[in-house]
């Protein structure tokens, strides 16, 4: 799909572009994004390594496991085909709480894991499982108890009580997310597996 | 309290996690060593990703295309009760983070904090993520091309919080 996507932004950019007389706007913004890029990257590179060293310990160290059987009810039923005591379980536990929290250095790379040992239950699959989209629906509702940026803002801005807004923040979220699972759970029986057990090919690959 | 739990959550995380690996006799620098090599490989991965990703959506930033699809939608989306201001900021936000956050600070300098509108972007921005970014970058990093309905699910999520977010602050 975001083979499609990508020439769909690039292709309406530039056109847009050339048409409004913004092409030089649009040739420095796009070459101005790769240093963007980079610099996400290195920001990351620590994040990433930091994180997946932590995990690997808590793994070793049992911990991971006994996040997942926490959460084992919740689970089932968004990830069904995790096996019992997975690696999956924990580091999705584990992502889910950094993005609650609204710790985001943690909340990427440990996301990142999660889907990694997705993608290893999937047999590291060029398409993704059910569970896969399921998780990242969940992140990109992104239930946020604090959403500490925003509040930041409101508060330069000279907002009299910048947190009055945390309430309608949650039941914003709490919609998100619903209509993400429920939009995720529909959509999964109409985006079948091309060749897998769920189905015959997929007439539209995306 | 709120401030205090964000900024000891992440000390308490390391603490529980090595402190119960010592004590378990798990050798705990060998294995974050370990863990944190496949996570430099994993970010050497994605930075293609996020090159590509922040291309295109640079191309959509610097071409004031943004601006021509708010003036289109101004009418419908006025009948339905979102106030125009908040367009833009509808638009962009699946799409980029650094885009919207800095769209977001503008327009509630301008519009005031406090005010239905003021609160409604700030809503919206709190309860919403950069959706493209997230997906692009979790499943480059899986190395998986087909995502099936992850977008399309992903943005249904996003604009049905986004809406209510509007509409929540009319009510409350």
């Amino acid at each position: 799909m975001l083979n499609v996507i990508w020439v769909i932004m690039l292709f309406s950019g530039i056109v847009t572009g050339l048409l409004t007389g913004r092409s030089k706007e649009v040739s420095d913004a796009i070459l101005s994004s790769c240093g963007q890029a980079v610099n996400l990257a290195i920001v990351m590179l620590g994040a990433m390594c930091l994180w997946s060293g932590l995990m690997k310990v808590a793994e070793k160290a049992g911990i991971v496991d006994a996040l997942a059987r926490l959460l084992k009810g919740v689970f089932r039923f968004l990830f069904p085909g995790i096996p019992k005591g997975h690696p999956a379980n924990g580091a999705i536990a584990m992502s889910l709480s950094a993005d609650m929290l609204g710790l985001g250095n943690a909340a990427t790379p440990l996301g990142i894991l999660a889907m990694k040992e997705l993608s290893g239950i999937n047999g590291n699959s060029p398409v993704a499982s059910n569970a896969m989209v399921m998780f990242g629906v969940i992140n990109a509702a992104c239930i946020q108890i604090i959403p500490s940026t925003v509040l930041i803002i409101r508060q330069q801005a000279g907002s009299e009580n910048p947190g009055s807004i945390i309430p309608c923040v949650w039941v914003a979220s709490l919609v998100s997310a619903l209509s993400g699972v429920i939009a995720a759970k529909v959509l999964e029986r109409v985006s079948k597996v091309p060749g897998g057990k769920d189905g015959p090919a997929l007439r539209h690959p995306v | 309290m709120a401030e205090l739990l964000s900024s000891i959550a992440i000390p308490l995380v390391f603490l529980l996690i090595t402190a119960t690996a010592f004590i378990k006799g798990v050798p705990v620098f060998d294995n974050f060593v370990e863990g944190a090599k496949e996570g430099a490989r994993t970010a050497f991965d994605i930075l293609p990703v996020m090159v590509g990703i922040l291309a295109g959506v640079a191309a959509l930033n610097g071409s004031g295309l943004v601006d021509i699809i708010t003036g289109l939608l101004q009418k419908p989306a006025e009948a339905a009760g979102i106030p125009r201001e908040a367009i833009p900021l509808l638009l962009i936000r699946p799409f980029s983070g650094s885009a919207s956050l800095g769209l977001f600070a503008a327009q509630i300098e301008k519009v005031g904090p406090d005010t239905f509108l003021g609160r409604a972007l700030s809503t919206v921005m709190g309860s919403s993520e950069t959706v493209l970014y997230t997906l692009a970058v979790y499943f480059g990093a899986a190395n998986v091309r087909n995502t099936r309905h992850a977008i399309a699910a992903s943005l249904v999520s996003s604009y049905a919080g986004m809406l209510a977010a509007i509409f929540i602050c009319r009510v409350l």
